[in-house]
This record gives C-alpha cells, sequence and structure tokens, in this order.
C-alpha cells in the first residue's frame, strides 16, 4: 500500500554493543536488519608505496576501514560460500563512499601523530535480517553508529609515547559525521522507478540505481547494478529523486538520533527494540 | 590481576554475583523475518542470535543421510564482539570445533529420522562476548530449533561451572575463564537428566569432578525454567493474537 517513493518505518537504536567504541541497529519495517559496530584502535600510518604528494598527505591523516558481512542468519542464500560475492561488492561500495573526498569523516582529526600514529576506525556492518533494500539500511546504520561513536582522547608525551585517556567523560565524539552520505536506491520497474523495494519487488527489478547523498544534497557517488538499462531521461529523473529524498532522509534520521540521544542523557528508559527488547 | 581477586571478600565475584549465581538471562523467540524459527539470547554480557532453517532439501549430494535429515552448524563471532576487534573467518578452527560440538549435541536429541534425506541448518551469530561462548549456543539453538517446530526429545540446556580456590562457580565469563580455569561445560536434557555434551578446559581433580559436574547440572535446570517461560510467554501471544475475541 506505499507510494512508489515511500521509505518502509525506519527504528534505529544507538549504543547496543558496548564492547564497540559506537554501535547502532536499524531496521526497516519488519524486515530488513543491520546492525553496524564501530571500534577505533591506535594503529600505524602506512604510506609504503604511495608517491610524495600522497605520502605527504596520508602522513597527517587517519583510516577508515570498512567491512560488510552478510551473516547466514539473513537469509538462506548466505550461507557456506553464497555471500562471499555480495559481502565483496558491498565492501567494495561502502568503502569507496567512505573513504573518498566527500566521506564525511574528518581524517585530519584522527592522526595522533603525524607520520606515524593515527586512530584507525573499523566499521563493521552485520546484515542480520534480509528483505530488501540492504544498501541504504547499511549506510542508515554506518551514519547512526558514528553519530554513537566516541573517540578516546590522547596525550602525547615528549618521547612519543601516546597515552589514552582512560576518563570516559572525556571521550569526544567523532568529527563530521553528519556529512556521512546516505544511499537511496532507486529500483526501476518497467518504465517507473521505486524506492524501498521488498523482496519480491527486488525480483522484478530491471536495474538498480543507487545514489549517495550528503546533507547538503551533493550526490557523492552513483552506482548502477542489475542487468538491465536505464534511458537517459529517466537516470536524470532518478538522481534527482534521489537526490531530494537523500535529504529528506538525513533530516529524519538526524531527528531521531538526537531525540534518543536527549532521551539518554536525562537518563529516562530508552525502550529497546525489536529483539534486544527481550523480555 | 591474580586469580584471588577473582573473588573478593565477602565471597562476591568481579560482577557482584554470588559463586553459585547464574548471570542475567534475557531471550526470546521469533525474532527474525525469513528464518523458519530464530532466537536471541542474552546471558549477562554476552549476546547470541540463532537462525534455523529446515528441514529442507539438502543442498550437496554427499550429505544427504538415507533414513535421517543431516545437521549442518555454522558459528559466526561478529568482529566487533570481543573487546580487540578481529575479523574471524567462519573457517576459523575454535569456531568450526564448537559448531562440531552444537551439532554432535543436537544430533540424539532432533528426531532426524522422522526427515529421511534433508537438511537441517542452524546458524549462530555472536553478537557480544563474555565468556560461555558454547552454552549460549546450545540455549539459542534450542529456541530456535523449538520456534522452528522441529521435533526434539526435549529441550536441550547448557551452563558452564569452574573451580577456583576451592569455590565452585557457576557460569563463567570471559575474565573467569581466561585464568587457565578448569571449566566444564555441560548440556543436559533437564527432564531424563541425560548429558548430550560434556567439555572440559584445563586440568580438574579427580574428587572435585563430582561437585562440579552436580553444580552445572542444577544451572542447566535452572536455564531450562528460564528458556521454557520464553517459549510459553511467545505461544500465549501467538494465540492471543491470533483470537482477538478471547
Amino acid at each position: 500500500g506505499r507510494g512508489c517513493l515511500d521509505y518502509r518505518e525506519v527504528i534505529i537504536e544507538t549504543g547496543v554493543i558496548s564492547q564497540a567504541n559506537g554501535s547502532a541497529r536499524c531496521r526497516l519495517g519488519e524486515g530488513t536488519d543491520v546492525l553496524v559496530g564501530v571500534k577505533v584502535e591506535i594503529g600505524s600510518i602506512e604510506i609504503d608505496g604511495a608517491d610524495e604528494e600522497v605520502a605527504a598527505i596520508k602522513a597527517k591523516r587517519g583510516r577508515v576501514v570498512c567491512n560488510v558481512e552478510c551473516s547466514p542468519i539473513a537469509s538462506q542464500q548466505f550461507a557456506g560460500r553464497g555471500a562471499d560475492d555480495f559481502n565483496n561488492e558491498l565492501t567494495q561500495t561502502v568503502d569507496r563512499v567512505l573513504n573518498g573526498p566527500h566521506g564525511g569523516l574528518d581524517l585530519e582529526k584522527l592522526c595522533i601523530l603525524p607520520g606515524e600514529e593515527c586512530w584507525v576506525v573499523y566499521i563493521d556492518a552485520l546484515v542480520l535480517d534480509y528483505a530488501g533494500n540492504i544498501l541504504d539500511t547499511i549506510f542508515m546504520t554506518i551514519r547512526a553508529a558514528l553519530f554513537n561513536t566516541r573517540v578516546p582522547k590522547t596525550t602525547v608525551s615528549e618521547d612519543k609515547e601516546v597515552e589514552i585517556s582512560g576518563d570516559d567523560e572525556e571521550w569526544e565524539r567523532i568529527e563530521g559525521w553528519e556529512q556521512v552520505p546516505v544511499s537511496i536506491t532507486l529500483n526501476k520497474i518497467g518504465s517507473r522507478h521505486v524506492v524501498d523495494a521488498t523482496p519480491l519487488e527486488e525480483l522484478t527489478t530491471e536495474a538498480k540505481l543507487h545514489v549517495m547523498v550528503s546533507k547538503s544534497g551533493k550526490v557523492c557517488g552513483i552506482q548502477k547494478s542489475g542487468g538491465g538499462s536505464i534511458e537517459h531521461s529517466l537516470l536524470n529523473e532518478m538522481i534527482q529523486t534521489g537526490r531530494s529524498l537523500g535529504q529528506n532522509l538525513i533530516i529524519n534520521l538526524d531527528k531521531i538520533l538526537h531525540k534518543e540521544e536527549e532521551l539518554m542523557v536525562r537518563n529516562s528508559r530508552v525502550g529497546k527494540l525489536g529483539f534486544f527488547a527481550a523480555t | 590481576m591474580s586469580r584471588q581477586e577473582l573473588i573478593g571478600p565477602q565471597g562476591l565475584r568481579q560482577d557482584g554475583r554470588r559463586a553459585n549465581e547464574l548471570r542475567k538471562i534475557k531471550c526470546k523467540p521469533s525474532v527474525l523475518s525469513q528464518a523458519d524459527g530464530s532466537s536471541y539470547i542474552e546471558q549477562g554480557n554476552t549476546k547470541c542470535l540463532a537462525a534455523v532453517y529446515g528441514p529442507r532439501e539438502a543442498r550437496q549430494k554427499g550429505q544427504v543421510i538415507h533414513n535421517k535429515a543431516s545437521i549442518n552448524v555454522e558459528l559466526s563471532l561478529a568482529p566487533f564482539s570481543m573487546s580487540e576487534r578481529k575479523k574471524r573467518t567462519k573457517y576459523d578452527k575454535r569456531l568450526l570445533e564448537i559448531a562440531s560440538a552444537v551439532k554432535q549435541t543436537f544430533e540424539p536429541v532432533i528426531m532426524t529420522s522422522l526427515f529421511a534425506r534433508s537438511q537441517i541448518d542452524i546458524y549462530l551469530q555472536i553478537l557480544q562476548f563474555d565468556g560461555g561462548i558454547i552454552q549460549i549456543c546450545i540455549n539459542a539453538a534450542t529456541l530456535a530449533l523449538i520456534d522452528a517446530g522441529i521435533p526434539m526429545l526435549e529441550y536441550v540446556c547448557a551452563c558452564s561451572a569452574g573451580i577456583i580456590e576451592n569455590t565452585i562457580l557457576l557460569d563463567l565469563n570471559n575474565t573467569e575463564e581466561s585464568f587457565d580455569t578448569p571449566e566444564l561445560t555441560v548440556a543436559l536434557l533437564p527432564k531424563s537428566e541425560k548429558v548430550t555434551l560434556l567439555q572440559l578446559d584445563s586440568r580438574l581433580q579427580v574428587n572435585e569432578f563430582e561437585n562440579v559436574m552436580r553444580t552445572a547440572a542444577k544451572g542447566c535446570k535452572e536455564i531450562y525454567e528460564v528458556l521454557e517461560d520464553a517459549t510459553r510467554d511467545h505461544i500465549k501471544d501467538l494465540l492471543n493474537r491470533s483470537n482477538p475475541i478471547n
């Protein structure tokens, strides 16, 4: 009963994994469920093999490592080696966007000792339930998890020893999370396009267009998947639709995230949702 | 931290429990939309999600058994589940060993002879790890199998127990496990009191074995109560939803 451009109900929870620096879980309607854990660890700056210019830039930045895994619990097709190709594809897509120039995160702030040590942000996405529209959900959850991530404060002593502040209160929010783009997947069915497809709708899709949009409305990435083709005029229309939907989505997501954080700060009981609300 | 600090002066453990107390268990069946049966279990800080698919047609000809169903167990550990981020492939030896242990635990309990030539898949996903991996996998799998409607002889409940400085501890967490503590994991069929899995890490004195075993068995029965309550509540829920007049 949804309109062509309507999303299913989005439920987001943050801070679900206590051992991770940041985490979030997003559920679309009754189906697609993605859990993202962000861990921040100290690593060395890698500049081997790069030429002088690139090396100079890399020496002052932190790193982001992305990984997407479709758990076999999500769908029968992901058991054994079945998920490997799909995982690879998703990982590469997410990695390209987050490590690209418009990935959003302020990598320079993640540098601890230029040329030697930096923070490495490991973003691990786990798909728990598959009911269509996986890439959009992954990006939404990554954005929420980064909102929830806190990076410890470091002090560098004179003999280049890095000390991590043990005080939880001093941990800072990761910079640049609001600039992380979201993706809007438009599915071409016949001559119309549909957003947020269910598995049944995905089976009838000829071609999919993923449009990555940032908060300011800039299109940060486009990817086409699927075996069919998209006409030029339809392509333009889809990108524009993707852009406006993307901006709306970001505004709504941010509202939900800020509201949840407010509730937690006021210490009122945030009801856990979905399966985390056991008993 | 030395072994003596694991049990404080008042007999309280690191997380405030007494020696024979289980961690707080929260569980819920039927949490996923795609799987035939699923469950989510939290034992203290260890969280596990289980999904069961089946009985369905066996995917590999080699796995087909002519007179019963074959059981396939896969275990994965999320990279963010431990305090140090580590990406483990599905074919990590330790995970394969645990998956195999879970499979052997359920083989005599599931009525596989009812489903010849088919396959039952149990997929386990650990979201957060704080010790007790085998026991939580077995408990989660039990709930998921019941939710999938696969006939079993009984519930299978698992619990671990160990001994430190002559005190028997029930349900060890990660810190307690990592001190070369003898840890006995027992999977029990609570009504018939049959043991389907017994695993011991480290060394245990033979004369202490009996006591540790009994403590673990008692822990299993307590876990059984929790699992059974969760299943009954879920069924009551389903009945209420389909009969709104009642």
